[in-house]
């Protein structure tokens, strides 16, 4: 049983490590409302698995599911239909959580 | 986009102050909830929800209450905002919004219920550290016509994120016509707001309560 439990940890934090990050410039973000209404946005996407959101880097984040994407033409719709100007589109293998802890640190 | 940021800088030096005005349009399929009560001659409440990020349609109740004379209307009115024109810059972002809208007045001095037209316009300009708005507000019926003109000057002693609480310092200054309110009643004010939710309050240079809440989601 422990041992169940223990490879579907490893199984889904392994999932989660490998999933795919979309990083985005975005002009205009400047309020949490910006954010508010962008993470609001991407997280109706089906693909979509977390967003990081950070005004002091004009950067929107998203892990994407396991094998899925979004594509660029969608996610610029998405942006431009909330109000803002996407700059650049980039996929990193960097983590959701890794960019989480070097937002916190100040790292750009 | 140089012009932009001119126009906002001139803007504070015209007007020697000012700060941020809630938004009429907060984004897309999003609601916005506002109640404001302003220093005893203006209560107002509005509950708007936008489809669109440069639309939104709802509706409010405006109290006017003339520390004059002691007239008064209380105004019921159905409305429609639009986003006129938004500049997105790296670290600001300035937007020109326009309003219109029509519902009806109890105006105290002939004691009935007047049809009543309501325009306005905003021009704001935001940065992490700075906010500065502009607005006017006009109301009007058989027997009375109101502006409210709003300028606002916020400083922020630090840059907040999405995840922190954003503090702003505010400078209002509001003048009424129509005999509500002689000459320019100046605020200062204490801005909150995390995720969602913002909350202000502050007093006038009459020592009157300034206060405002605001709840998008």
């Amino acid at each position: 049983m422990k041992r169940t439990l223990l490879i579907s940890i490893l199984a889904l934090t392994a999932a989660v490590a490998n999933a795919d990050t979309i990083e985005m410039k975005v002009y205009g973000l400047v309020c949490g409302f910006c954010a508010q209404g962008i993470e609001k946005t991407l997280r109706k996407n089906p693909a979509t698995e977390d967003v990081v959101v950070s005004l002091e880097h004009q950067l929107v984040a998203i892990a994407t599911r396991p094998g899925q994407d979004i594509p660029d033409a969608d996610l610029t719709q998405a942006l431009t239909e909330a109000g803002y100007d996407v700059k650049a589109i980039a996929r990193t293998q960097r983590s959701i959580a890794d960019i989480r802890v070097e937002l916190k640190k100040g790292a750009k | 986009m140089k012009r932009v940021h001119c126009l906002a800088i001139a803007g504070s030096l015209l007007f020697g102050a000012t700060s941020v005005s809630a938004k009429p349009i907060a984004f897309a399929h999003g609601a916005t909830v506002m109640a404001e009560y302003g220093a005893g001659t203006m209560k107002e409440a509005q509950v708007f929800y936008a489809p669109k990020y440069f639309l939104s349609l709802g509706a409010g109740y405006l109290e006017l209450e003339s520390d004059i004379d002691h007239r008064r209307r209380e105004i019921t009115y159905a409305r429609a905002n639009y986003l006129a024109k938004r500049w997105n810059m790296e670290s600001a972002q300035a937007n020109v919004f326009v309003w219109g809208g029509a519902g009806q007045a109890y105006v105290s001095e002939t004691n009935d219920h007047q049809f009543t037209g309501n325009a306005g316009a905003q021009f704001d300009y935001e940065t992490r550290r700075v906010y500065a708005s502009i607005k006017t507000d006009w109301y009007g019926a058989s027997d009375f016509s109101h502006r409210i003109d709003t300028l606002q000057l916020g400083l922020a002693p630090y840059e907040h994120d999405y995840d922190t609480l954003a503090t702003w310092v505010v400078v209002q200054g509001r003048r009424f016509t129509g005999e509500i309110h002689d000459g320019t009643e100046w605020a200062l004010l204490l801005r909150l707001f995390k995720g969602g939710g913002w909350i202000e309050a502050g007093v006038t240079d009459d020592g009157k309560l300034q206060a405002m809440a605001m709840v998008n989601f």
